[in-house]
């Protein structure tokens, strides 16, 4: 008691998390609602991003198995100026587009391509494609249709075709064989086993089997024969016209694209690059899922302070009994801070794991597949997105304890003259 | 002093040591002055000079809105003076900072209000315990032993986990002094400690406090209505008009005379009249 008396330093958050437990537990009701309130924006933000990024990854899985991930080709080329062309007339047009001859746009030397494609890193898979466009008739009537040309087992690879089969089969094709969508069998009243015939650009023809009838339910897909039959059909010899590449990320096509161009002398087209308005489409989606979650977890921090705040007032007198006694401002600053990072513990815990069971059962809610033979599919096509399940509970952890340090401020700051008058 | 370490054996009168010397002085204020700002600035203190010596029991008395409280605010760092110094055990109060004036008030005073204001919450053991756990993060089973055993001494055994809405006025307010006593502290500051109890209960907690403020040698500090309570302390200071005098024993009791018949015969306070008619 002398003067000058030395003591221990303080030590540890004893006092704090004694205190700040004790207020939580003896809090009752007004603790459980600030629980529920971090647990509701919890729930907001795994549901939403679950729904919002699920639906994204099941629309751009469909999309990216009907179509290459990069498509390797010869370049159109660029529309010249007429002012570079020698000799050309003068006229209020100010450029003309050069068409390449159907020779130009082969790719004779695809085997050296395809090494040094596969090469890549990224790459998984190469696969050297006729695409070509035919008319497919039965009975004197022909329907256009798109022709694809490749080895079956590598062109399952790619974009899947037996997932689809709503008859017969794609796999062990024969070369005088092909496989149609259910639009042109329809169309043509077509069958397994029924003989039509499939006629190039070029005017050539060839009888073909149908060997088997797939949907993806994306309109009129492509007729699949073999890599050598549309190579004979459409008169290429050994060329190809395509070089389909299917990669590890599809996120990254468009890096991996232009790295295919410095490397070989084609065009590389990325599936993104390709369909600019889809990837649009989903950028404002991700956007709309990140402004909900922003504002569910905006709206519970201010339904969590007012609570705090309400709190801080209701225990004025003890926080002026604890500074009477000793408590210094920051040990009464960090028992609210405490408090909040309770309620941010218990309500993003509660949160994660009844979003993520909420997210679980809507996914496995099943409706009938729209393609003919399919098992069926998703009702809601969720997903549980743990890196989103992380985020949702830090940034609901960060929310509550900064709604908490204001009212904690305010609390540290109050006189205990004052409180207790 | 270390947490835990038992209090050095005192003398079983702190005012005078061994030797028969006056103890030293623990509180002292010079020239304080305490005005309340405002639109209009309400000038409470007008320059009190005091000194309190270790172990002593000293009853502060006045009427209402003299300004006791104020005082007791100031000696115990919990307010901050207009002017002058608060001293205590050589420390000039206006040398501390926040964080200091906390440690100061953990470490030095011990405070007993009117109301016991323990915490709802906590049990008595545990009020008791928090000035331990503040300054500490934690108690030692010394210092547990310690307070309990000044809770029996208190009579507050069977009362240990009762939270204070299970108590009495009485046993809340004995619980309440315990606490100030928690961390050995060499002043006790009490603001009407037995205002808010029957007479009994009141005279309880009295004897308790004068026979703690004894047996741990600790300087007494109490504001009154009660003259019966103030003339058994050691010294009786009255504020008045802002300013603190001391009164002898028989100027008290002279004093208390003449306000139940409703005149004064404080020679003193009688000339005080005379001045200000």
């Amino acid at each position: 008691m002398t003067s000058g008396r030395s003591r221990a330093h303080r030590r540890g958050l004893g006092f704090e998390i004694r205190v700040a437990t004790r207020h939580l537990r003896s809090g009752g009701g007004q603790t459980w609602l600030t629980v529920s309130a971090v647990a509701a924006a919890v729930i907001i933000v795994i549901f939403v991003t679950g729904l919002i990024f699920g639906l994204q990854q099941k629309l751009t899985d469909l999309l990216t198995e009907a179509i290459p991930h990069v498509t390797v080709r010869v370049a159109d080329p660029r529309p010249t100026p007429l002012a570079e062309v020698p000799g050309a007339p003068p006229g209020p047009s100010s450029s003309r587009l050069e068409q390449l001859a159907p020779q130009q746009k082969d790719i004779d030397d695809w085997p050296r391509v395809a090494a040094t494609i596969r090469a890549v890193p990224g790459v998984i898979l190469v696969n050297p494609v006729v695409r070509q466009q035919g008319f497919v008739s039965k009975g004197g009537h022909a329907i256009g249709v798109g022709v694809v040309g490749a080895d079956p087992t590598l062109q399952e690879e790619v974009t899947p075709i037996s997932r689809y089969m709503v008859a017969g089969r794609y796999r062990g094709l024969a070369s005088d064989e092909i496989v149609v969508d259910t639009e042109l069998a329809k169309d043509l009243n077509l069958a397994v086993g029924e003989r039509v015939r499939l006629m190039s650009n070029t005017g050539a023809s060839d009888a073909f089997t149908v060997a088997g009838i797939y949907s993806r339910g994306q309109g009129r897909g492509d007729a699949y024969v073999t890599l050598r039959t549309a190579q004979s059909l459409f008169g290429l010899g050994t060329a190809v016209n395509v070089v389909f590449v299917k990669l590890r990320d599809i996120y990254r096509a468009d890096q991996i694209a232009d790295q295919i161009m410095g490397l070989v002398p084609y065009e590389a087209r990325s599936w993104s690059r390709e369909f600019p308005v889809f990837l649009d489409r989903l950028r404002m989606q991700a956007a709309t899922a990140y402004l909900i979650s922003g504002f569910s977890l905006v709206a519970s921090a201010f339904a969590i302070a007012s609570v705090l705040i309400v709190s801080v007032l209701q225990k004025s007198k003890q926080i002026g009994i604890l500074k009477a006694i000793g408590a210094r401002r920051r040990q009464i600053l960090r028992i609210f801070v405490l408090e909040g990072l309770g309620i941010a513990l218990a309500g993003s815990t509660v949160g994660a794991t009844v979003g993520t069971l909420i997210v679980y059962f809507l996914g496995r809610i099943e409706q009938p597949a729209y393609r003919p033979g399919q098992p069926p599919e998703q009702y809601f096509p969720v997903a549980i997105l743990p890196a989103y399940i992380g985020l949702a509970v830090g940034a609901a952890i960060i929310a509550t304890v900064l709604a908490a340090y204001l009212p904690s401020r305010r609390a540290a700051r109050l006189n205990p003259v004052d409180v207790m008058r | 002093m270390s947490a835990g370490t038992p209090r050095a054996v005192l003398p079983p009168d702190r005012r005078t040591d061994e030797s028969g010397r006056p103890g030293p002085v623990v509180i002292e204020t010079r020239d304080l002055r305490k005005t309340y700002a405002g639109k209009v600035p309400v000038p409470v203190l007008h320059g009190v000079e005091l000194e309190i010596r270790a172990g002593e029991f000293v009853a502060i008395i006045g009427q209402s809105g003299s300004g006791k409280t104020t005082l007791l605010n100031l000696l115990g760092a919990l307010d901050t003076p207009t002017a002058g110094a608060v001293v205590i055990n050589g420390v000039d109060l206006a040398t501390l900072d926040e964080d200091g004036l906390a440690d100061f008030r953990s470490d030095e005073i011990g405070f007993v209000f009117q109301f016991h204001y323990l915490l709802d919450e906590f049990s008595c053991l545990e009020n008791v315990l928090m000035p331990i756990v503040i300054r500490y993060g934690g108690v030692t089973g010394a210092q547990r032993a310690r307070v309990v055993g000044l809770l029996r001494r208190v009579g507050l055994d069977a009362e240990l986990d009762k939270r204070p809405g299970e108590m009495s006025g009485g046993q809340n307010q004995r619980c309440a002094i315990v606490r100030a006593l928690a961390n050995e502290p060499g002043i006790i500051l009490a603001d009407e400690p037995t205002g808010n109890l029957d007479s009994r209960a009141g005279e309880e907690v009295f004897a308790l406090m004068r026979e703690m403020s004894r047996e741990q040698g600790v300087a007494f500090v109490m504001i009154t209505h009660d003259d019966r309570l103030a003339h058994v302390a050691d010294r009786i200071l009255l504020i008045e008009d802002g300013r603190v005098r001391e009164l002898a024993k028989s100027q008290h009791r002279a004093r208390t005379a003449g306000t139940l018949l409703g005149v004064t015969s404080d020679p003193t306070a009688q000339a005080e009249h005379g001045a200000q008619a």
